[in-house]
């Protein structure tokens, strides 16, 4: 299983570099990052990092509100058209998501697609029936 | 079961005959003074004898501007030889207010003090946290007095300093703690990050909150917490301090002593008393204070009587507890707006903390009431569309209760400004 950090975070200056700071002096790696704002002057920050328990961890204790989220993570091309065909891949599959974005694994070669999903296992279970490939945690927290 | 069974449960007719009595001795008091001593209505209601407590009405009011208008001894009804403690509130505007005590003065504030904790269930054998500011506030003092009269062994902790409060009640086993509602949450964090339950990890069977008005749903809250009974306590520096008026253990209304005040509910326009069971202004006098007597106190706070008697056996009549003061109302696109509205919504939600702020902001020429909300670490799941819908929930349900819409800000834990004391409720940054 899959796990994204979750935090809840003002639109304030300094909020992003709080998190950072703080997952650096923890020695965590940041692999990807997405921020999803509001209008409402607040939203929430992904993170797929190295060592997601220890950070959620770091980031509850230091009073910053951050939960781990489960995801499914899927590999597509880096190329032109990548992203389409894994989108009707997904679509193909009847899996729809509230949240994706991306990492580039290697320049031209392959790319992870992080996608938030309500029902895991039964995402879990329609992707792989159409055949795509879900990448496990180990691979994308890249320990 | 009381502290004084006789006053307690004295019947009505004669509870009134001993305020005649004391409002008669505390009328000639007051005349020393010269705020008093230049009000003729005194005078002529002494000479005609007071035969009812309702005659009180053909007195004049006194207000927040007259003590501060007549500060520093306006108000002094006795020889200052004899007057052995004072308490003063700063004022934010202008001056501030003083009261001043002799020593039956304090005597008699400190029993009533023990008086409203033992009809709370305090008993000499509890260990008293007082988490409390001392010196001029008077929540410590005020306190501190009638712990000792009442025997408990008492803890003068003072306010702040949550890692030390906590080691304070495991060392010496505390069992009753009072404190304002609005520390209690922040309390409660810190037992958390020490990797602490309240409930498991402390004797606390008891607390006492006060000096800022809450909803039930507060009280509620706090009780589930740390696993204790709250008991609601209502005072003001005006009338001494805390034990005006205190709940007993069916924490239904505050028993107000009216050995010692008089207690009047008005209709803040027109100034009329209203019925006992209808929301009015709180009017106090004192009846025991010799140095400084104060008649017909306009509080500001909004309550009402409790209509009919209370199971636990005392005559003297419960308030309802603290929904507003008169002065905190704003007035926002054409509608009235009390505080403590937005606050019962707001703790009725399980996803959001105890603190919260109302700003008041122009918007594009359009006067706006953002309400700032705290979002509960526990809840947080780190989904955007249930934290969308929380926000949507709670536009509509203070839409409804308030008939403005209001903007709802959610913020992170602990980012609302903590105000020394009281906690600041409401900020005005509107265009004058
Ligand atoms: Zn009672």
């Amino acid at each position: 299983m899959t796990y994204q950090v979750s935090v809840f975070l003002e639109n304030r200056l300094g909020r992003l570099e709080k998190v950072t700071a703080l997952l650096r002096e923890a020695q965590i790696n940041i692999r990807s990052i997405h921020l999803n704002h509001t209008a409402n002057d607040w939203g929430i920050l992904n993170l797929v990092v190295s060592r997601p328990e220890l950070a959620c961890e770091k980031l509850n204790a230091s009073g910053m509100s951050a939960a781990l989220r489960e995801i499914v993570v899927l590999t597509m091309d880096d190329k032109p058209g990548g992203l389409d065909v894994l989108l009707k891949a997904i679509a193909g599959a009847g899996v729809s998501f509230t949240n994706a974005y991306g990492r580039i694994v290697n320049e031209g070669g392959s790319a992870f697609f992080m996608v938030d999903v309500q029902d895991i296992p039964e995402a879990r279970s329609r992707l792989a029936g159409a055949g795509l490939e879900i990448i496990e945690d180990a691979q994308v927290y890249g320990s | 079961m009381y502290w004084e069974q006789s006053l307690e449960t004295l019947d009505r007719s004669s509870l009134e005959k001993l305020q005649i009595e004391r409002l008669t001795n505390s009328l000639q008091l007051a005349v020393r003074s010269s705020h008093y001593g230049r009000c003729p209505a005194i005078g002529r209601l002494l000479d005609s004898g007071i035969k009812s407590i309702e005659q009180i009405r053909d007195l004049p009011f006194t207000t927040k501007d007259d003590l501060r208008r007549d500060f520093p001894w306006g108000f002094l009804a006795a020889d200052k030889k004899d007057v052995v403690r004072l308490h003063s509130s700063s004022g934010t505007t202008g001056n501030p207010t003083v009261v001043y005590h002799n020593r039956h003065d304090l005597d008699s504030w400190a029993n009533l003090m023990a008086r409203s904790l033992y009809a709370a269930g305090v008993r000499e054998t509890d260990v008293f946290q007082n988490i409390c500011g001392y010196g001029l506030f008077t929540g410590g003092l005020g306190f501190q007095y009638g712990i000792e009269k009442l025997g408990c062994l008492s803890i003068p902790a003072g306010a702040g300093n949550s890692p030390r409060q906590i080691k304070l009640m495991r060392d010496f086993g505390t069992t009753v703690a009072h404190a304002i509602p609005s520390y209690l949450g922040r309390l409660f964090d810190v037992f958390k990050e020490e990797d602490l339950d309240p409930r498991e990890d402390t004797r606390l069977h008891t607390l006492v909150i006060g000096a800022e008005p809450h909803t039930e749903e507060h009280r509620r809250r706090i009780e589930e917490m740390f696993g204790v009974r709250a008991f609601n306590s209502f005072g003001l520096s005006e009338m001494n301090g805390p034990g005006v008026a205190f709940e007993c253990i069916e924490q239904n209304g505050l028993h107000v002593w009216e050995d010692a005040f008089v207690v009047e509910i008005i209709d803040p326009d027109t100034l009329e008393p209203v019925p006992d069971g209808e929301i009015g202004e709180l009017v106090m006098t004192t009846l025991d204070r010799q140095a400084m007597p104060v008649i017909r106190f306009r509080t500001r706070d909004l309550t009402r009587i409790l209509p009919g008697p209370c199971p636990c056996g005392r005559t003297h009549r419960r308030l309802d507890r603290i929904s507003g003061r008169s002065d905190d109302m704003f007035i926002i696109k054409g509608c009235n707006v009390f505080p403590m509205q937005v606050e019962g919504i707001l703790m009725k939600l399980p996803e959001v903390g105890d603190d919260y702020r109302i700003i008041l902001q122009t918007i594009e020429d359009q006067d706006e009431m953002i309400v700032e909300v705290e979002v509960k670490k526990d809840w947080f799941r780190g989904d955007l569309t249930l934290l969308d819908r929380l926000q949507k929930h709670i536009t509509h349900l203070i839409r409804d209760e308030v008939l403005v819409r209001p903007l709802i800000r959610l913020v992170e834990p602990g980012s609302i400004p903590k105000a020394e004391g009281k906690a600041v409720r409401v900020l005005d940054q509107r265009r004058k």
